[in-house]
């Protein structure tokens, strides 16, 4: 206690003493770069960021002088380039990483402004409300989506969560079973061949599985089993889960793969199978591994926007019970921005951005997941490939 | 020798949309202010642009310093789109009088002149003609969304006209009346929106609907085809996209209010998804533009029975009481210019009702409101 205490009392100067440090770094770096640097750099750096930086002010203010700037920045990015070849090199690289940190930051800023005046007009309704109270009888569910002037987001949300599970379902087991026989089980030669035939899964454009399943699984679930409407839950979720197939087994494969030969030696050494080996002891090495693909691949599924976007009905409400796959209603998070995000105006449109940061918000959540995930496993296993 | 000469001449018109291009990248940048795209026809049709400005400006700096000839812009409906976008095509194309397939002879021969169609058009409106093929006037370039964005267009300045499938108000209900009074409505064509059902439907004998009906139909109320008639299937009832113009003016038809609630089982984002989803489908009802109804094919028209007169595809739908018939809207923003008015005209034009209005099935404004429309924007406001 007392030292806590104590500890507390300190911490004044010890931040001073941090400034005063910090303080004197960042003169000895000054000084460095003057002294290192021969002047024609050093002019060509200053014109070079402050051109970047008139540029983009006057960008802003939408002026018809932006051009200048950009000339200037060109110049200066030419003849130093020339003459200093290696400061021009490390102020344009350093220029495009602030430039894609820049870029994110301001689609983040814009997102969460665009979407204040839906949250400032309904608060936390947006994302919690289930009944709409402006009704005179609300029903569960109904009316969520701008009857008289309330936007709520829950039908989406309950409708991207369904999609999302229906898709892991399918996904995760397949996937995972796929990447044990493709690296532990397949001969050379078949791996040398599924592998890459199962990256290029990936590379088809999403439209395109969006179009098989509009003609294809729609029609037929429709057909066959006489789906209320053409397009259900069930349908997309299928399809988007086997488009984030490849994403499973591709990272599920390698971190497989990454378990290091000598566990799974031992393993034989003393006697086991070989399937013993890979139930005991490589499976459950690369299981961080395999669930980061899995995490990777829900992600994927979750912000998939063109497949579901052709293949859902675009009505919205709560299935009931939640889990009927097979109702009339059919939107997502990502749909109702794709279909109505061309028509919207007021706090239609801003409710669409809200929708937008909570999709950002799941995903950036799951991606960190997942590379924490493989983070801890190169952690436990020391990192060798 | 001959073909050395054409080869020469591609080349040099090559460099000149080199040049012209280079240049419009260049203004792009500087003013942030690109005039949206010119519809996508391809090089050959940018090199005449580059010519044509050149032409153009000299023309101006002659004439007078008055005459607006930068590129009319136009976003908005793709139900009004088919009109104004073809009228654009045959405006920018600027074919001689006695072009069989454009400005053929007898519409020549009734307008009186031998002038090419821009030319004509424009001319009234004092500007000078070009002579040339493929260089009005002043070039008209239209851009498809929605209604909505049309709408927001006019409003920001962003383009001269906003197409729309439903009224200014309707589309804004927010708005205040000022905003309101500042669109100037120009009605360019009538739509019908006449009731599809499936073919399967259409051929177990159901004919026709009482208004009362599809209104329950809609609010799923009525959920089975034996309560109006037919097979006991349940029904699949349709829709487009919340906020499009045919969505918002089918509620205000029906229903009596653009706000009503109403829930249709499915909703599409165009026109032409809704016709297929109906060709899927053995149990589909659906409201859908005027030029995707197929009578003999997979989008047979259903009768509609209101206060107990019926109103049936290819006889009187359309008429003016047949309630779910829409204007089609071509709106300005605070007067209308003489660039703007001279397009209009064009469109409201006998030629132009017949070729762009009709030409694209849509009904053709009846005498007496293609009159009031004319007056609006009658040349001789503009001397």
């Amino acid at each position: 206690m007392t030292q806590l205490l104590g500890r507390t009392r300190e911490l004044p100067t010890r931040l001073r003493s941090l400034v005063a440090r910090r303080a004197e770094a960042t003169r000895q770096w000054a000084h460095d770069y003057r002294s290192r640097t021969a002047d024609g750099a050093i002019a060509m750096h200053a014109l070079v960021f402050g051109s970047v930086l008139a540029s983009f002010l006057l960008f802003l203010a939408g002026s018809a002088l932006t051009v200048f700037p950009v000339l200037v920045f060109l110049a200066a990015m030419g003849v130093g380039w020339y003459r200093h070849q290696a400061e021009a090199a490390k102020a344009l690289t350093f220029l495009t990483t602030v430039a894609t940190v820049g870029v994110l930051t301001l689609i983040v800023a814009f997102l969460l402004l665009e979407s204040l005046p839906a949250v400032r007009a309904m608060g936390l309704d947006l994302f919690t409300a289930v009944r709409n109270p402006t009704m005179e009888n609300p029903e569960l569910g109904q009316g969520l989506w701008g009857r008289n002037g309330f936007w709520s987001l829950t039908p989406m949300m309950v409708g991207t969560a369904v999609t999302t599970v229906i898709a892991t379902l399918i996904a995760a087991p397949v996937g995972i079973a796929g990447a044990v026989f493709v690296s532990e089980i397949a001969p050379r030669r078949v791996r040398e061949v599924v592998k890459p035939g199962i990256e290029l899964m990936a590379g088809i454009p999403s439209i395109t599985y969006g179009f098989i399943g509009l003609t294809i699984l729609n029609q037929y679930f429709y057909a066959e089993f006489r789906t209320p409407t053409i397009g259900t839950y069930f349908a997309a979720g299928l399809m988007i889960g086997i488009m984030a197939l490849p994403t499973v087994v591709t990272v599920a494969e390698d971190a497989l793969n990454a378990v290091p030969e000598s566990i799974k030696s031992g393993a034989l050494a003393m006697g086991s199978t070989p399937w013993q080996t890979t139930k005991s002891v490589t499976i459950p090495a690369g299981m961080s591994g395999v669930s980061a693909g899995v995490l990777l691949g829900v992600g994927r599924a979750m912000g998939e926007t063109m497949a579901a976007t052709v293949m859902l009905t675009h009505t919205k409400g709560f299935p009931s019970p939640v889990f009927d796959v097979f109702s009339n209603y059919g939107e997502t998070l990502t749909t109702v921005i794709a279909f109505e995000g061309g028509n919207a105006s007021g706090l239609q449109m801003s409710a669409l951005f809200a929708g937008g940061v909570v999709l950002f918000g799941m995903v950036m959540v799951l991606s960190v997941g997942s590379q924490y995930v493989e983070w801890r496993m190169h952690q436990k296993l020391g990192g060798e490939r | 020798m001959a073909q050395d000469s054409t080869r020469l001449s591609e080349y040099v018109s090559r460099r000149k949309f080199i040049a012209a291009a280079s240049a419009a990248g260049v203004a792009t940048v500087a003013g942030c202010s690109s005039g949206g795209d010119n519809g996508g026809d391809g090089g050959d049709e940018a090199t005449t642009a580059g010519d044509t400005g050149n032409d153009q400006e000299t023309t101006a700096g002659e004439q007078s310093n008055e005459m607006d000839t930068s590129v009319l812009t136009g976003d908005g409906s793709s139900t009004v789109f088919p009109i104004t976008n073809t009228a654009a095509s045959y405006w920018n194309s600027n074919p001689e009088a006695g072009d069989g397939d454009y400005w053929p002879t007898e519409w020549a021969d009734e307008y009186g002149t031998d002038m090419r169609l821009a030319d004509y058009f424009a001319e009234q409106y004092g500007y000078e003609p070009t002579g040339e093929r493929s260089s009005p006037p002043f070039r008209v370039s239209i851009a498809l969304s929605h209604s909505g964005t049309g709408i927001e267009g006019v409003m920001e300045g962003r383009v001269d006209i906003g197409d729309a499938s439903a009224s200014a108000a309707a589309e804004l209900p927010d708005a205040d009346k000022s905003t309101l009074d500042d669109f100037v409505n120009h009605v360019v064509g009538v739509d019908g929106q006449p009731i599809v059902v499936s073919r399967e439907i259409a051929d177990a004998g159901v004919e026709s609907i009482t208004i009362e009906e599809l209104r329950q139909i809609y609010r799923q109320e009525i959920t089975n085809w034996s309560e109006v008639g037919g097979p006991d299937r349940e029904i699949l009832a349709l829709g487009r996209a919340e906020g499009s113009g045919t969505d918002t003016s089918f509620r205000a038809n029906v229903f009596g209010d653009p706000e009503a609630p109403i829930s249709p089982d499915q909703r599409f984002g165009q026109n032409q998804q809704l016709q297929q989803a109906i060709n899927q489908a053995d149990n589909a009802i659906a409201y859908i533009a005027l030029a995707f109804v197929e009578p003999d094919g997979g989008t047979p028209p259903l009768d509609l029975v209101i206060d107990g007169t019926t109103y049936s595809y290819g006889d009187n739908l359309g008429a003016a009481e047949y309630p779910l018939s829409r204007d089609l809207h071509a709106y300005t923003w605070q007067n209308t210019s003489r660039k703007e008015a001279a397009f209009i005209n064009f469109v409201l034009s006998d030629f132009g009702q017949e070729v762009f209005v009709q030409g694209n099935d849509y009904f053709a404004l009846p005498d007496d409101r293609l009159e009031t429309q004319r007056e609006k924007v009658a040349a001789s406001n503009y001397e």
